[in-house]
């Protein structure tokens, strides 16, 4: 059962989560009937499930919470403000009580029946749990002092086969109650040809002796009393079955066809007191009916099953190292020269390749699972610097790796958190300025290449880039005479100790600033990117690869160094000869017909010896720029499991890790991006010299 | 004898106590997460008893009786559906809709067994 309830509690955060994403909804939407059914549909499973595995402090308060939207549900309760309030709290109160089911601290306790009150008070409900006293039909049946015989008339409604009944098994149980005789009553039954087989035409009337009562019987019939004439009536304190010649004479009653027989049965039990007669109850009514068949082909079929994180993580592991061995089996069977092993191992690696790709997918998640704590923090943010902000979410399906979006989360927060409180401005100030009253944040994603954009854009105030600058030489960030780009300028905010709230404010500033959110999101190999116009707004650009550990590489050599070049943005590759590089002085070169700039490689990277008199160029595309890089010789594709760089080579921006080739031989990972940027930055320079 | 037993929950952990019940007892259990998802399911095979919740996404249990019950191959079957004690009117709408008898929620393993032995032998 503790398999069950560590279950149940996975779950029920999960349903508080859904919760409180319906909560908000219906927030913006008070009329949305849709989204009052779901939330009633949630609170009652989540009810249903916490009596079911004894969480009873969690089903007493959604108990009455599913009160109040049941009493929403039928229009008799208007959603307010406060009601949205309550269960906001109850939800997060119910997710307290996941971790303290019992109730243990005193002070959860205290809030606990604060909680209770409050919503008593809503739905008007004085006395607590009164309809959950439970009666279900009626608990173990209690045995009576001795047994007593009962006449059971019972005869299903024709329909009773409809509904998937099959009356012989409410027969039959009467066994488990004591001894019985059963006489069919087949009157009912029309000749062969006007038969319906879905209809049932067949009653039954039963003497049984039982020491149960009552109630034992009725239960019986639980699923039935409702379309089947039912008579249930006590005919002696005593086992008349047991009685010498009672059981021949009540069948020959039940059997003469004439009806009344409760009357006749009644009237033969008082001479029976005087004649006592001994016969076994062994009549078995039988009648054919819609059979149901039975097959056993084992099916057993769950649509998505729930695994730990750390097993996936380990799964991760197991196939970086799988991809990386399989290159060493790759580089050996072309050594081997024995086309059987070439053959396998290419399977190999076609194989490799799909359980990698399959492994990464498993690994992503929509960034949709962190949005609903963006929209409670701005919903409660809202309240508290009474602010109107409408919060908005695009995209939100965007799937990530899942290491990635747990370490989006926060700087996410701060990040919108920043926007509530120094973007959106007051309520009159908007005005003033001709804008809506009504703040908004979007929160935006999206793929392109191998990255995936986070975007986070609000029609706040924007940032002034000279207080900016004014600022940053406050702070000896940079001198006066700093010439800085606009964009150059924003990724001041970006710095070590740079603030720009005028004021320390207790939402945003806890004296953790933007750079820590620049560290968190380069931690996961991505940047950010602040752009705004003053009075319009702000828009705050996360870029984040694809995937953390293995990519599709080029290998390429320069001077026997290995290095490997994304894939996924490699354009195309020429053959130039070397001596024409050395010709432009701009580094620029034709290439089918456009001139592009180039990288030489062996000159940035302080490669010594000879370049061949062949160099490779391969063109890398990022947003509309082209870049060549030049290297010695290609060698071929290459999955490369990356491994980090240690602390030492940070500085260093070129090189963003390394991997282990087959053979054992290190090869280093280029991070073309950065390559790009720096070619682009020069490129201005260049444009703006002439 | 082994039956095959359809369970139809939005709940997992319902599901599972419910499945692992049921395997206990030696039945052959499949799974659907709503109404839609269990009609996978619904292809002709022989299925000896449904146990369905009444309040899903998609589509609810009310609905997935109805259906049921318009499948040629499992017009008669036995349907249980699970509910609790203060919902009489959801009861009596499951019972129109064709429903066999129910099973209040909370239940212990032997409430569950005892209604479903009422339905299926």
């Amino acid at each position: 059962m503790d398999a069950f309830r560590q279950k149940y509690v996975e779950e029920a955060r999960d349903f508080l989560v859904e919760l409180e994403k319906g909560l908000l909804e219906l927030e913006r939407k008070p009329d949305n009937r849709g989204v009052v059914e779901q939330i009633f549909r949630i609170m009652h499973t989540l009810k249903g499930n916490s009596a079911m595995f004894g969480f009873d402090l969690i089903d007493e308060l959604t108990h009455q919470l599913e009160t109040i939207y049941d009493l929403i549900r039928s229009e008799q309760l208007k959603v307010s403000k406060s009601i949205l309030d309550l269960t906001l709290h109850a939800v997060d109160h119910v997710g307290k009580l996941l971790e303290d089911p019992d109730g243990a601290d005193s002070i959860l306790m205290g809030r606990h029946q604060e909680i209770l009150k409050a919503i008593r008070a809503v739905t008007g409900e004085g006395q607590p749990d009164e309809a959950k006293i439970s009666s279900q039909g009626s608990g173990p049946a209690s045995p009576r002092a001795g047994n007593a015989t009962w006449y059971i008339h019972f005869h299903p409604g024709s329909g009773v086969l409809k509904n998937g009944t099959n009356p012989l098994y409410l027969v039959e149980d009467f066994q488990e109650l004591g001894s019985f005789l059963v006489i069919p009553d087949l009157k009912g039954i029309p000749a062969l040809e006007e038969m319906d087989p879905e209809l049932s035409y067949c009653g039954w009337e039963i003497i049984l002796s039982t020491d149960q009562d009552e109630d034992a019987i009725n239960e019986l019939f639980i699923f039935v009393e409702d379309d089947c004439s039912i008579d249930v009536q006590e005919l002696a304190p005593i086992d008349l079955l047991s009685q010498e010649g009672f059981t021949d004479k009540a069948r020959n009653i039940l059997n003469d066809g004439k009806g009344e027989h409760l009357q006749a049965l009644r009237k033969e039990v008082e001479k029976c007191f005087s004649t006592p007669k001994e016969e076994a109850a062994s009549d078995k009514a039988t009648q054919t009916k819609a059979s149901v068949s039975s097959g056993t082909q084992k099916k057993n079929t769950i649509s998505s099953i729930r695994v730990s994180s750390e097993k996936l993580d380990e799964l991760m592991n197991l196939v970086s190292e799988l991809v990386t061995n399989q290159a060493s089996l790759t580089l050996v069977s072309e050594k081997s020269q024995l086309p059987e092993i070439i053959s396998i191992a290419e399977n190999m690696e076609k194989i490799t390749r799909q359980l990698r790709e399959s492994t990464f997918d498993i690994c992503l998640i929509p960034l949709d699972t962190i949005t609903t704590r963006f929209h409670r923090l701005v919903r409660d943010l809202s309240g508290e610097l009474d602010k109107e902000v409408e919060f908005f979410t695009d995209g939100t399906d965007t799937e990530l790796d899942k290491n990635m979006i747990e370490g989006l989360a926060d700087p996410l927060m701060h990040i919108i958190r920043n926007s509530m409180d120094h973007g959106i401005e007051s309520r009159e100030i908007r005005e003033s300025m001709g804008k809506a009253p009504m703040g908004k944040i979007r929160l935006s994603s999206f793929y392109s290449g191998m990255n995936v954009y986070i975007r986070v854009n609000d029609d706040g105030a924007g940032i002034d880039p000279e207080k900016l600058r004014r600022k940053a030489i406050e702070r000896n960030l940079i001198t006066e005479d700093t010439q800085l780009s606009r964009k150059e300028i924003y990724d001041l905010i970006l710095l070590p100790g740079f603030s720009t709230a005028g004021k320390v404010t207790d939402v945003s500033g806890r004296g953790v600033g933007m750079d820590v959110v620049k560290r968190k999101i380069e931690d996961l190999r991505g940047s950010v990117e602040i752009e705004s116009e003053l009075g319009k707004g702000s828009t705050i650009t996360i870029k984040l690869p694809l995937t953390l550990s293995i990519i599709d590489g080029l290998l390429v050599t320069l001077d026997k160094t290995y290095f490997v070049i994304q894939l996924a943005v490699v354009d195309k590759i020429y053959d130039v000869a070397t001596s024409m590089l050395g010709v432009s002085h701009n580094r620029l070169i034709p290439l089918s017909g456009d001139m592009i700039p180039y990288v030489d490689l062996r000159e940035d990277l302080n490669m010594e010896g000879e370049p061949p008199p062949t160099t490779k160029v391969i063109v890398v595309r990022y947003n509309d720029l082209q870049v060549g890089l030049c290297v010695d010789e290609i060698v071929g594709e290459y999955q490369a499991v990356l491994k980090p760089l240690t602390r030492l080579f940070r500085k260093q921006e070129l090189i963003s890790g390394a991997t282990i080739l087959g053979d054992g031989t290190v090869a280093l990972v280029l991070d073309t991006n950065k390559i790009i940027d720096q070619v682009s930055a020069r490129e201005s320079v260049i444009a703006y010299t002439e | 004898m082994a039956k095959n037993i359809l369970i139809v929950d939005d709940s997992e952990s319902i599901r599972e106590v419910v499945s692992f019940t049921l395997q206990n007892e030696g039945h052959n259990v499949l799974v659907g997460n709503d109404g839609v998802d269990a009609q996978r399911h619904l292809t002709g095979d022989s299925i000896d008893l449904i146990i369905t919740d009444l309040h899903m996404p998609e589509m609810d249990g009310i609905e997935f009786i109805r259906f049921v019950r318009k499948t040629n191959e499992y017009r008669t079957i036995p349907i249980l559906f699970l509910t609790t004690e203060s919902q009489t009117a959801k009861k009596l709408e499951a019972k129109e809709a064709g429903a066999t008898g129910w099973i209040i929620k909370p239940f212990v393993p032997a409430k569950l067994i005892s209604a479903i032995n009422k339905v299926m032998r």
